[in-house]
């Protein structure tokens, strides 16, 4: 699915460079889920956004399915973006002024699809996150939790071949946090999707397969939970949904 | 369709700036569209005033040239003529049998004292020009009578009844020139060629009001009985003859001013219509050319002859008003690019999103660009509803217009009394009409032109910052 090779983000701030992310070498595979953990400011959403295309390496090269997203022209990645990835934001992002429905049907329009199949894919997005009752609703008469399941719902409702989630939970209580990552879960599950998931929280990647640690922009593999390193733990028992 | 649906909700959550950027393009639309609507009556009451001396459609207008007054006593003597003798005022008919002017009346007809007039055969000279269309000759006459009652010149006796009226001479065959040619007709019918030597006449719809005339009625000019077959109205401020009579009558009733002669196949003034308004400056020099001395008038150089008000209205309109409106114009541009502009700066974070979903810019920007043209609508809307307002308040409060007659030959010759009774049948004269603003379709059109302009213009001033959008970097704004 994804490989990259020595990618690495610099920013610019007058005279001085600041490395975002340093020479990553990675390899995801398709139906692979990939947490990955870091403090604050280490690289974890910069990665992310390199990985969907919202931005470009200052080097290296990023293949989706053999495609350099890096040497696409703008037009292209916008429409990979439309067609093949969804985003899913820890502030949920969703337009205030248009309703939940809106806000899912708002995903398929540079799909250029019908109002009726637009509208038939919506209400089954909508429905696939338990939400079909407040598809009338704007964010602002929505939970946080429930703005979160709109998110995502109008991240799956264009079928992507990826899922990249931004701190997911990062605005939500413990238990909105469990079930939002529960349902996350469950669609990686059902629809085999390569889902990519920032996060700082442990119990959170603990429940991937794969978990890769930022450190000063640069990446560090972890293995399979089942072969975890010492001095890495995840807390409690690993919880799995089936 | 989910473009119209975004566009409403956004102008809703906005509607506090998208209606001051409305009511900032109403403004200077409104404006305009006064000020060209303002510009429009003056224009009409110039053209209503021009057209009644001229007549619609007259190009150039031909007079005589100057002659000396006739110095004292050496007048001939025809017709009558007021004297004064041994026994008081008499009443003297071709110079030489007089009487007493008690129980008398003294009936006189004659052309203007200070223009030589043309032969009648200068018309059609003029008429055979190649770049003329039409012409016509008008022979404008001064009427007085004066009745002297029996017991006038003795101690107590009553003053005389002085009655002045002025006759305009006309062709009566269908001619597409002349004095006729704005008029509206009350009752009755204009003259036909078979009235060339008829005792028929045309009323003034003012003289005849006060005179108490109406279709049907006789009229006395010269002592000669005329039926009354029309009443007419002119255009504003055109002050027109009290009565018009077929040329051959008014050359044969006539006499000059000057010793009193025959006014027979004399006009005094030529109007003429040019082929073309190009040709305006050409038929000028060629009727210059076959009529030495004459003075040869156009309508377009009267028009800056127009004095007065009226003058200064044009002035105001054409030149502070339309500044005035563009630089209006220009500052709610300005503030609806802002607004615009600052407004989009708000929603990158939205625009980053909606980028991240897969909406190519182009799709942002006619989502802007729409949001930009539906406030331009508004604003197009409000603009001419305030035109329309201002127009009216302009009918209702502006004072009446007032111009004074150019003082050229032409003006000279078309000098009314000022007033009925004045024994000076050629005082100048001032004129009063109404400012009637007018508001066009094609002011509207150009209203509507200019908001959405203003509207594309501010879209496009955001448009440019959504195309510079990363969106990386506009979702960072949101975390």
């Amino acid at each position: 699915m994804y490989m990259l090779t020595g990618v690495t983000k610099l920013h610019r701030k007058g005279r001085s460079t600041i490395p975002a992310v340093c020479e990553l070498d990675l390899t995801i595979g398709d139906g692979e889920w990939l947490a990955i953990q870091g403090r604050t400011g280490h690289g974890k959403t910069t990665v992310l956004n390199l990985l969907g295309g919202l931005d470009r390496p200052t080097h290296g090269a990023i293949e989706l399915h053999g495609t350099d997203l890096a040497a696409l022209p703008e037009t292209q990645l916008t429409a990979l973006r439309a067609e093949r990835i969804g985003f899913v934001f820890q502030t949920f992002n969703l337009i205030p002024t248009l309703s939940a429905a809106e806000n899912v049907e708002a995903a398929l329009i540079p799909l250029r699809t019908s109002q009726t199949s637009r509208r038939a894919r919506t209400a089954a997005a909508l429905d696939a996150v338990g939400l079909t009752d407040r598809a009338n609703h704007l964010p602002a008469e929505l939970s946080g939790g429930q703005q979160q399941r709109v998110a995502i719902a109008r991240a799956l409702v264009k079928e992507p071949a990826v899922m990249l989630a931004d701190e997911p939970t990062g605005n939500l209580d413990e238990d909105t946090r469990d079930d939002i990552i529960a349902l996350l879960e469950l669609l990686w599950r059902e629809r085999g999707i390569t889902l990519v998931l920032v996060t700082h929280d442990t119990t959170i990647a603990c429940r991937a397969q794969r978990v890769a640690v930022m450190t000063n922009g640069r990446l560090t593999i972890r293995r399979d939970i089942g072969h975890a390193p010492a001095g890495f733990l995840c807390p409690g028992p690993i919880r799995r949904s089936d | 369709m989910f473009f119209v649906t975004y566009l409403r909700r956004e102008m809703r959550r906005r509607m506090r700036q998208a209606v001051l950027v409305a009511l900032g393009l109403a403004l200077g639309i409104g404006l305009v569209v006064t000020i060209s609507a303002a510009s429009a009556g003056v224009k009409k009451a110039q053209s209503d005033v021009l057209s009644g001396l001229y007549g619609v459609g007259t190009d150039v207008a031909v007079t005589g040239p100057a002659q000396a007054p006739p110095a004292p006593g050496t007048q001939r003597q025809i017709g009558q003529n007021l004297e004064l003798g041994p026994g008081g005022t008499q009443i003297c008919t071709d110079g030489r049998r007089c009487v007493n002017a008690a129980g008398h009346t003294y009936n006189a007809l004659y052309a203007a004292p200070l223009l030589r007039p043309f032969r009648t055969s200068s018309v059609a000279s003029v008429a055979r020009l190649h770049d003329v269309a039409a012409a016509a000759g008008v022979l404008t006459l001064a009427g007085q009578s004066i009745t002297f009652p029996a017991g006038f010149g003795r101690p107590g006796g009553s003053p005389p009844e002085l009655t002045s009226f002025t006759v305009d001479g006309v062709e009566t065959g269908h001619t597409p020139v002349g004095p006729l040619t704005a008029a509206t007709v009350s009752s009755g019918h204009l003259f036909t060629a078979v009235d060339a030597y008829a005792n028929v006449a045309l009323v003034d719809s003012d003289y005849a009001a006060g005179a108490g005339l109406r279709v049907g009625s006789a009229i006395t000019i010269r002592q000669v009985r005329f039926t009354v077959i029309a009443i007419v109205s002119q255009p504003q401020g055109s002050n027109p003859p009290d009565v018009y009579i077929p040329l051959a009558r008014a050359e044969a009733l006539g006499t000059a001013f000057k010793d009193g002669g025959s006014l027979s196949h004399d006009v005094s003034l030529i109007y003429v219509v040019a082929a073309s308004a190009a040709d305006v400056p050409v038929v000028q020099h060629e009727i210059s050319r076959l009529l030495p001395g004459s003075t040869v008038t156009a309508a377009a150089s009267l028009a800056s002859q127009v004095t007065g008000s009226l003058a200064s209205a044009a002035r105001l309109a054409n030149d502070l008003g339309r500044w005035l409106a563009i630089v209006v114009l220009i500052a709610a541009f300005a503030v609806a690019c802002l607004l615009t502009m600052g407004a989009v700066a708000r929603r990158s974070a939205e625009f980053g999103i909606l980028k991240a979903l897969g909406w190519r810019t182009r799709r942002i920007v006619a989502q802007v660009l729409g949001e930009s043209l539906a406030t331009g609508i508004a604003g197009a809307g409000a603009g001419i509803g305030l035109g329309f307002a201002g127009a009216a308040i302009i009918a209702a409060v502006a004072p009446k217009l007032s111009t004074t007659a150019p003082s050229s030959a032409i003006g000279s010759l078309q000098q009314r009394p000022a007033a009925r009774g004045s024994i000076h049948p050629f005082a100048s004269h001032a004129v009063s009409v109404p400012l009637s603003p007018s508001v066009t379709i094609g002011v509207i059109v150009l209203a509507v032109i200019l908001a959405l302009a203003g509207g594309l213009l501010a879209g496009t001033f955001g448009s440019w910052r959504i195309a510079r959008l990363r969106p990386a970097s506009a979702l960072a704004q949101v975390a």
